[in-house]
């Protein structure tokens, strides 16, 4: 047992191997927690299994602990974050969504999102038909809204640069996606089919098209 | 004071322990590939698989704002005792289990951060020799570690009965089937031994206020001992996960 112990600190000296609820340093004015750890009475506590990692940030002159670990903990939809979406059904009062991403990270499960008619532009509001907007299938960007209703994170795609990303004409081969040519209008590149859309006039730098296609290697594939 | 004779002469019980040694735990983190995390465990003869998935959206009914929500689910196997079972789950004592394990990993899990979400952890118990439901918390820990699930500490339990040397009362640490039969109090005690809480006490018959201290506090000790063992068992398994990785030491 007392070898057994000597050699597991061994290891940990070479890399630092946190456990939960280890108490890894006094939180102060040099030291503040980061991912993975928590504060209490202060001292800085592990909450994750993983690997100790300081960081020092220049400006506020600070070293922050954080750990890293193998499975990062999965990350849930939080108020105005900009969430990718598949659509799954659409009715005319809302839409019904998958969330599949939540600003940079894909979840590891989809959760369910809500997006409602008056949620989908900004103008012209009490015109909207949620069936030329979408159509079941279509990758969206939308912002998550605050939460009111307890069972679905709700949505809004009522800003310019939010709306549908990826979507293919009915007819068209799965894997051709339409083209924006206007900001309700999309026509497939093969067939040259026009139908209406809620375009999201995506600029380039914020959206990597293979980011997209990797959190969903199905549509990526075909 | 007349009590079973859980104590030979030599200061030795039914299986050969010393009244202060544990039994043997050996245990496994990541033994599946389907569920998020898992883990298998063995306190002597007693054999538990612990499966957690999630966290991920509640059902409409379970949902709570405040937190995650944890449901568990004991089930102990139909040829895990001497007796063959006939209903693994849904009788009243794998239900009473569940609730008691939902009550002690609910105060280890950090579950303020996952609100309207959920964490189904399964247990099978696949040889229950005495302290299944510690054994059962003690892999619901390593599974829970396994999938990434923020822990406020260790959650770990540990059973201490009581034996009598002449008047004198001696606790004896991880209560095995025989004595667990044999009648006499059992005290379970699941802890997060490294803030000192205790999540779950419980007592299954009567015993004097004044003996309390000491099976209590050989408990918690038990406890401790285990989370050694854990904490080996998570150490071994992630550098074991890094040499994989190759991941630049620091």
């Amino acid at each position: 047992m007392q070898i057994d112990k000597e050699e597991s600190k061994q290891t940990t000296e070479d890399i630092k191997i946190c456990i939960p609820g280890m108490r890894i340093s006094a939180s102060n004015k040099e030291t503040i927690s980061g991912a993975g750890t928590y504060e209490l009475d202060g001292y800085i506590y592990t909450y994750l299994a993983g690997i100790l990692k300081s960081q020092y940030d220049e400006v506020k002159k600070v070293n922050i602990l954080s750990i890293e670990s193998p499975k990062s903990p999965s990350v849930l939809p939080q108020m105005g974050d900009i969430a990718t979406a598949r659509v799954i059904a659409i009715n005319s009062r809302l839409v019904q969504c998958q969330i599949l991403c939540v600003g940079p990270t894909v979840l590891a499960r989809p959760y369910r999102g809500i997006l409602k008619k008056e949620d989908i532009r900004d103008m012209d509001k009490d015109r909207i038909d949620p069936y030329k907007c979408f159509r079941p299938g279509d990758v969206i960007l939308a912002r998550v809204l605050p939460m009111t209703e307890l069972h679905a994170y709700h949505l809004s795609t009522a800003e310019n640069e939010l709306g549908v990303v990826i979507a293919t004409a009915e007819g068209s081969p799965q894997g051709v996606s339409m083209v924006p040519i206007s900001w309700s209008e999309m026509q497939c590149p093969t067939t040259l089919n026009k139908e209406p859309r809620k375009v999201a006039r995506v600029i380039p730098e914020t959206i990597n098209k293979e980011f997209v296609f990797a959190s969903q290697p199905e549509l990526g594939k075909s | 004071m007349p009590g079973p004779d859980l104590l030979s002469s030599q200061g030795l019980r039914l299986d050969g322990r010393r009244p202060n040694e544990l039994r043997r735990i050996r245990c496994k983190l990541g033994v599946f590939t389907q569920p998020d995390g898992s883990a298998y465990l063995e306190q002597g003869n007693t054999k538990v698989l612990a499966a957690v998935y999630g966290p991920h959206q509640a059902a409409k009914s379970k949902m709570s704002t405040e937190g995650v929500v944890v449901n568990c689910q004991y089930s102990m196997a139909t040829f895990s005792t001497g007796e063959r079972k006939n209903r693994p789950r849904g009788d009243r004592k794998s239900q009473e289990m569940s609730l008691h394990l939902r009550q002690a990993l609910s105060s280890a899990i950090k579950t303020e951060l996952y609100p309207r979400s959920q964490i189904d952890i399964y247990i099978e118990v696949l040889q229950a020799d005495g302290a299944a439901f510690c054994a059962s918390v003690n892999a619901a820990t390593l599974a829970l570690i396994d999938a990434g699930v923020p822990l406020r500490a260790y959650a770990c339990a540990c059973t201490s009965s009581v034996a009598w040397r002449g008047s004198q009362p001696e606790p004896l640490l991880d209560v095995g089937h025989v004595e667990e039969a044999a009648g006499g109090v059992c005290l379970t005690v699941a802890a997060l031994p490294s803030t000192g809480s205790i999540a779950l006490l419980e007592m299954s018959h009567r015993l004097h206020m004044d003996y309390f201290e000491v099976v209590i506090s050989r408990a918690m000790q038990g406890c401790r001992d285990i989370e050694v063992i854990l904490d080996k068992a998570v150490r071994e398994h992630l550098a074991e996960g890094w040499t994989k990785q190759d991941i630049v030491t620091i």
